[in-house]
């Protein structure tokens, strides 16, 4: 009965690295540039809950940004590949979320160096005036 | 779309890159090392926005975020250096930093699994005559007549949207002898 059950896990395990492996080695369709701009975008949500310099906050979020161009300029080449679009609109958007992105970064930075000059820090968890 | 051959290789060492340039950012003790952490994920995206024949926007991406933003982040740092966070004894994360680590890790392990799953009812893109169609300069033709006839409008109001960005940043930096001599 255990022997059976060693073998059958054995199976699955095989099955399941030989499976990974071919998904290694298969070409790279849309949905591994979804799960590759996935994972920049959690560790981006990751770096802006949890960091307290407020200058590697801002750096997170761009790093979010990116992960939204990646998946505008992955569908834009699979919907040209399906042949549904012929135009590129998907990189339209992607010039102007670089555009708002660097409008983004220099008015927070502005406020951060303003608010650096006042009181001195730019550990987040000091900056508490407004919390109740 | 599929991306095949050499290109696979090309798709693993970016993303791989991007990925350890991405963590390495978010775990460094110095600002610096972190905004250049941040040019290397950004570089590192260019080049699969090369692989996905978006060549406009990974020129753009390099200009743009490269040459603009992460040189906008060095100065800053420049201005607001803290010297105290390169020491040990600083803490570098805040006080929720497990919470957000649980609640990440679940929601990665559930988009990428839901991602896998539909995987199959997505149609494979597969059109031979449209792979070779585009030109390697003929991406760029397009964005350029895109941005100035469908989306002329979005394009000035980015324009005045980047006016604002500059008189507001230049308002909010301003020391307080300078307010006192220019008001």
């Amino acid at each position: 009965m255990s022997g059976d059950m060693l073998g059958w896990a054995l199976q699955e395990t095989t099955s399941l690295v030989s499976r990974f492996l071919e998904g290694l080695a298969a070409p790279k369709g849309v949905v591994d540039f979804l799960v590759l701009s996935f994972m920049l975008f959690a560790i981006g949500v990751l770096g802006v809950l949890s960091r307290r310099n407020i200058l590697i906050i801002f750096m997170s979020i761009e790093l979010i940004l990116n992960a939204a161009n990646l998946n505008f300029v992955a569908f834009t080449r699979y919907w040209q590949a399906m042949g549904r679009i012929s135009e590129n609109m998907g990189h339209v958007f992607v010039i102007f979320i670089i555009v708002v992105a660097a409008a983004e970064a220099v008015i927070g930075l502005g406020i951060l160096i303003a608010l650096y000059r006042n009181r001195r820090t730019v550990a987040i968890d000091e900056i508490n005036l407004l919390k109740w | 779309m599929e991306v095949k051959g050499a290109q696979i290789l090309f798709y693993y060492v970016l993303a791989f890159f991007v990925l350890i340039m991405a963590v390495s950012l978010i775990r460094a003790r110095s600002a610096v090392h972190a905004a250049l952490y941040l040019m290397g994920t950004l570089i590192g995206t260019a080049g699969l926005f090369l692989l996905l024949h978006a060549e406009f926007v990974a020129g753009a991406q390099i200009l743009i975020y490269v040459g603009g933003v992460v040189v906008l982040f060095i100065f800053v740092i420049m201005l607001v250096n803290v010297r105290e966070e390169v020491t040990e004894a600083t803490r570098l994360f805040t006080r929720q930093e497990v919470v957000a680590w649980v609640l990440v890790g679940a929601m990665t392990v559930a988009t990428i699994i839901a991602l896998r799953r539909e995987a199959n009812l997505l149609p494979s893109a597969v059109a031979p005559a449209e792979e070779t169609a585009l030109a390697f300069s003929e991406d760029t033709q397009q964005v350029g007549s895109a941005l100035y006839t469908r989306a002329a409008l979005p394009f000035e109001i980015a324009s005045l949207l980047l006016l604002v960005a500059i008189v507001g940043s230049v308002l909010l930096a301003r020391t307080r002898r300078q307010e006192e001599t220019f008001d």
